[in-house]
């Protein structure tokens, strides 16, 4: 198991790390050591700064998609067991299954700012058209919309295994009480997801950022002015665009860090709660 | 039972596996002999192209090219291998950090400064040898010029294409223009955008904000305003009054409500549908505008507008040849592709079933070749008069090509054309940052 995991994520990290302090454009030899030049020019652009702030808005903004929304839909169809809940699910379940890139290029149709569905339906209403995609106020809402109709399903389904295994007794005893259904889902099931939340929460917020890749890459290339990108997608274009891979592997190093410091800290605070 | 002492079925088995063993590395020998020789008759090259395989008249004009050439070289195999054409660059220096480097790849003009400078582009000037003059005779000057890099040919081009104005006849006549005088000035785009905006339809459509992040439209009207991206030197002049001017001018059509502020491919899709009055984009996408427009309305092209009062000085977009391969014989066989596909036969194959320019200059004329054509398909005749007059494609210096051009499209030309970005500020701003990007100081 070491073994695989020096292999496969631990090998090329530092690998990463290594070449962080390279000037390489992938096609030659790596060049020379250039020390801490990378970072000092990631730093000093200010896209990466830019697409680190959005990957935080992603992350907050697909927050309630990953938990209360697909918790909700989960208790809902628990709660009424039968073919409909079944049907229900795997409509639900559906987005999961179709390509990514299929989903993006349909939403790049239905989007179309000047003969897309969308501006009919709202135009039905009165309402002028948008350019969804074009504006900056509008662009990172519809990625966090499109993309959410797959995170929703995904984690519905990860809340139904975890509604499959709640305590029955303490269901029984919430009838025997005659707790009404709102009071036994607030405080009879809903603690009992607890786990499953905080999980499904920290999963949204640290693959928030690589959840809406596709999207980004299909629909709005990280723009208009930069709104759409994210620290992912940035590592992406520095890389595999501009071929600078030493500042691409020092983007990768310091998310990385960032990441590593937020866990430490994480599991200090609970450790110091674990005390009290 | 004795289990370690063979039993006489076990050992007619061991028999039979035997003969079969030796008979299948007998038949194994005589196969690789017969690979060997047909290696020694045959070659096989890969063509990484953005065209093949793609739906409509790019994809099937690339695949009939293809076909004539296995019929002309059965000893050329060609193995086709479709890629993006926003990807081209990537696919193939991944490709070639890879060691599976493909032997031709057709390279859009906006990435290949950055492919000499980067990829092992082998010099298709040497390759050539004693056919080079006789076959780069006639082949447009400017467009050979732009392929060379240390002082000979890397790149030939083969898919051309200049930006040109697609008008909607039936829509100028709603909007009381006449579709026979089409608009030849900035200005007169404007007034006619008006006139057709005023009558419910979009007005114009530049396509400056290109998808694939090319600037070959932007420089087309930074040249015809007076100034270039580059000037002589190499020094990065997008901040310069002429280019301040010219941008100005385009975004002054955003800003007025005569062009939409959407992305092209939605601009594309409008003008297509009958939406859309004029269009400012490459010939290249001329197949598919007129196979949508057929029994919708009637198109029409005219040259690209001019900016002041000098001469449209457009320049063009599309892709080169050029040959990765370092083996002798491979390269070889790519030269007669590469060779077949810039000869006259090639370029009318281009032209008739794909739709770019003609790019050997008597071809047009010639009844042997597009003659007929030209005389039946009269909407490439005002690219193709532009062509004289075309302006070299320029990128900016250094291995960082692309990032600058990237730059420059996504932080100065898409915001001033889309969003009323301040057009000296932002042009000022982006140019540092290319100067300090390529190390114009």
């Amino acid at each position: 198991m070491m073994v695989l995991l020096l292999a496969w994520v631990y090998g090329p990290a530092l690998f990463t790390a290594v070449l962080s302090f390279l000037e390489w454009n992938l096609t030659g030899a790596p060049g020379g050591f250039v020390g801490f030049d990378n970072y000092a020019r990631l730093f000093r652009e200010p896209e990466f700064g830019q697409a680190a702030g959005q990957t935080f808005l992603y992350a907050a903004a697909l927050l309630p998609f990953s938990t209360v929304i697909p918790m909700f839909l989960a208790i809902m169809l628990w709660q009424r067991p039968g073919r409909a809940s079944t049907v229900y699910r795997s409509l639900l379940f559906l987005p999961v299954m179709v390509a990514p890139v299929a989903v993006a290029v349909s939403w790049r149709f239905v989007l179309n700012p000047l003969q897309g569905l969308a501006n009919e339906v709202i135009g039905a209403f009165g309402i002028a058209p948008m350019n969804w995609l074009g504006n900056p106020a509008s662009a990172l809402i519809v990625i966090v919309l499109v993309t959410s109709a797959k995170v929703t399903a995904f984690n519905m389904l990860l809340y139904s295994a975890a509604l499959s295994t709640l305590d029955r007794r303490t269901l029984e005893a919430a009838k025997l009480e005659r707790a009404s259904a709102w009071e036994t889902t607030r405080f009879v099931v809903i603690p009992q997801l607890h786990t499953t939340t905080v999980l499904l929460g920290l999963l949204s917020i640290v693959l928030a950022g690589q959840w809406v890749f596709t999207n980004v890459s299909v629909l709005t290339q990280g723009g208009p002015d930069g709104v759409t990108d994210n620290v992912y997608y940035r590592i992406y274009t520095l890389g595999f665009e501009f071929f600078e891979t030493g500042m691409a592997s020092a983007a990768a190093a310091v998310v990385l860090l960032f990441f590593a410091i937020a866990s430490l800290g994480w599991l200090l605070v609970r450790r110091i709660n674990a005390r009290r | 039972m004795n289990l370690f002492r063979p039993s006489p079925r076990s050992t007619s088995v061991r028999l039979v596996t035997s003969i079969i063993a030796v008979g299948s590395l007998l038949a194994m020998a005589g196969c690789s002999a017969a690979a060997e020789a047909d290696t020694a008759e045959n070659t096989t090259i890969t063509f990484s192209s953005y065209n093949y395989g793609t739906a409509g008249a790019a994809g099937e004009g690339t695949q009939a090219l293809l076909d004539e050439f296995a019929e002309l070289h059965p000893e050329i195999t060609v193995v086709p291998e479709a890629v993006p054409v926003a990807d081209v660059l990537t696919k193939t220096k991944t490709a070639v950090a890879a060691d599976i480097a493909p032997d031709v790849v057709q390279l859009g003009y906006s990435k290949l400064a950055e492919a000499l400078e980067t990829l092992p582009l082998q010099s298709i000037e040497d390759i050539a040898g004693d056919e080079w003059d006789e076959h780069a005779e006639g082949i447009n000057q400017a467009l050979v010029e732009t392929g060379e890099f240390d002082g000979t040919t890397h790149a030939l081009p083969y898919t051309v294409s200049i930006p040109t104005v697609f008008y909607n006849a039936d829509i100028f006549r709603a909007a009381g223009l006449d579709p026979e005088t089409p608009p030849t000035s900035i200005d007169e785009v404007a007034t006619a955008a008006a006139a057709i905006t005023a009558a419910g339809k979009y007005g114009v459509y530049f396509g400056a904000v290109d998808s694939g992040k090319s600037d070959y439209l932007t420089q087309s009207v930074i040249n015809s305003a007076g100034g270039s991206t580059v000037d002589a030197d190499g020094k990065i002049t997008l901040d310069s009054p002429e280019a301040i001017a010219g941008l100005q001018a385009v975004q002054d059509l955003t800003t007025e409500g005569l062009q939409p502020a959407v992305a092209i491919e939605d601009a594309l899709a409008a003008f297509s549908a009958g939406e859309m009055g004029m269009l400012v984009m490459t010939t290249a996408v001329l197949g598919s505008v007129q196979a949508s427009a057929e029994g919708l309305f009637e198109l029409r092209t005219a040259a690209f507008p001019t900016f002041n009062d000098e001469l449209a000085r457009p320049t063009h977009s599309g892709a080169s040849l050029v040959i990765l391969s370092e083996d002798e014989a491979k390269q070889q066989a790519s030269w007669e592709l590469v060779k077949f596909m810039t000869s006259k036969e090639g370029y009318t194959m281009i032209t008739e079933q794909i739709g770019y320019l003609p790019l050997r200059a008597d071809l047009a004329e010639d009844p042997a070749y597009l003659a007929d054509y030209f005389a039946e398909n009269t909407l490439l005749l005002p690219p193709l008069e532009q062509l004289e007059t075309l302006a070299p494609y320029l990128s900016f210096p250094g291995a960082k090509a692309n990032q600058a051009t990237v730059l420059f499209q996504d932080n100065a030309v898409s915001p001033i054309v889309l969003r009323d970005a301040d057009v000296e500020a932002t042009l000022t701003e982006v140019a540092d940052r290319i100067r300090d990007l390529v190390g114009d100081k």
